[in-house]
């Protein structure tokens, strides 16, 4: 069986921060987004990175695992020759989809929690497991919207995923608190009953209140009650690893490496 | 009525989630109705914020587009966008040149060459 190694405390790797990302203390590992990527034209902070030996974790925006598409192999593909380029020890992707009817939604849309869309986003999962070579790890998205007719809690969906797939799990904890906020989603429940022995490593993200929803902006401040939601899932299990993911209106390399070590004592404090 | 998706309709799993998801996606980015069993406002919301992220995303690929229209951008890429939903395996690149075209062709921008800003295939301003 596959095993996740030791990853620590990282950032998301972006074109915009790359000298920031070489030059953080700290950094343990890293996380680029594959789409954004050419195997054989890697940017070159990336190289730098690797030479260092820091850990790549390609991530995917694309593959839509939840959708009634067939599954796109040339994203697969790509997924894997951008792990096998950076030698990862992981890849990971989205529970949701992303494409429908013809269609791009340009966002990660959530699934339906039904017996039916748990059984397409198996099948595919399946299906891009084949043709990896390293493990993939699914994540949480947060949604704005709930679908009717749910047969499953979202933890109870994530659990049953990993039962019949074996894959991982990319726990992000913004993206919980966003649905905490938005759908009512209770956050214990959800880590109550989700397989925390698959845990990959988690996403923290900050975000921002706006007419009452809470927008997953990855452009503000990680706010204290998502800092509390990753102290919560710490006190349950030991995450491999933790990773900070910043998208837009980058703020100041001290008020980056401030939140990398604000994450680092959450980490630190529940060993 | 029976939503699409409901465990008795006929078809496979498969069958069953793509018109389900077909009619929601059509209903948040082009002209569809609201699916049965959603709430209204929840659906409006989600069709603002994709309706912004792609707005966003436009402004990031095509920086001379949003300086030459200036004000007006945020309305015409709107009208555009509630016109022209995204085919799938459409990137962000033809989207840009589909926007273009929609410009010169309405009479919103002059038929000047302007060099455009795109990365490889569609890096968004990204995602969850």
């Amino acid at each position: 069986m596959s095993t996740i190694p030791e990853l620590g405390v990282g950032i998301g790797w972006r074109e915009e921060i790359d000298l920031t990302v070489e030059r953080l203390p700290g950094v343990d590992f890293v996380e680029v987004v594959a789409e954004n990527l050419h195997a054989h034209d890697l940017p070159e902070s990336l190289r730098l990175l690797r030479e260092r030996g820091t850990p790549v974790i390609p991530h995917a925006v694309s593959l839509s695992l939840g959708g009634a598409d067939p599954l796109e192999m040339s994203r697969v593909e790509h997924l894997g020759a951008i792990a096998d380029i950076v030698g990862a020890p992981l890849v990971s992707d989205h529970v949701a989809f992303v494409r429908a009817g013809g269609l791009e939604a340009g966002h990660l849309m959530p699934v339906p929690r039904t017996r039916d869309a748990l059984e397409v986003l198996c099948a595919n999962v399946k299906q891009a497991q084949a043709a990896l070579s390293v493990p993939l790890a699914l994540e949480n998205v947060a949604a704005l919207l709930e679908w009717p007719g749910a047969d499953l809690t979202e933890g109870e969906f994530l659990a049953e995923l990993v039962e019949r797939t074996d894959c991982w799990l990319l726990i992000d904890v913004a993206n919980l608190h966003a649905n905490s906020l938005n759908l009512g989603t209770d956050a214990q429940a959800f880590l109550d009953v989700i397989p925390l022995e698959r845990l990959a490593y988690v996403h923290v993200a900050g975000g921002a209140d706006e007419h009452g929803v809470y927008h997953d902006t990855h452009a503000h401040a990680v706010p204290a009650p998502v800092l509390e939601l990753l102290g919560e899932l710490c006190s349950r299990v030991r995450p491999p690893g933790v990773l900070l993911e910043r998208d837009d209106a980058y703020p100041t390399d001290a008020e980056l490496s401030g939140e990398l070590a604000s994450i680092r004592a959450v980490v630190e404090a529940s060993r | 009525m029976t939503p699409a998706h409901s465990p008795g309709s006929p078809g496979s799993p498969r069958e069953r989630v793509a018109l389900a998801q077909a009619e929601l996606l059509r209903a948040l980015v082009a002209d569809g109705t609201a699916p049965s069993g959603f709430d209204p406002d929840r659906l409006a919301l989600q069709s603002r914020s994709l309706l912004a992220k792609r707005t966003r995303v436009m402004a990031a690929v095509r920086p001379d587009l949003a300086e030459a229209l200036g004000e007006r951008f945020r309305d015409l890429f709107h009208l555009y966008a509630k016109e022209n939903p995204r085919p799938t395996g459409t990137g962000y690149r033809a989207d840009s040149e589909s926007f273009t075209t929609w410009l010169h062709t309405h009479h919103h921008l002059p038929r000047t060459p302007r060099r455009p800003r795109w990365r490889w295939p569609f890096s968004t301003p990204r995602t969850p």
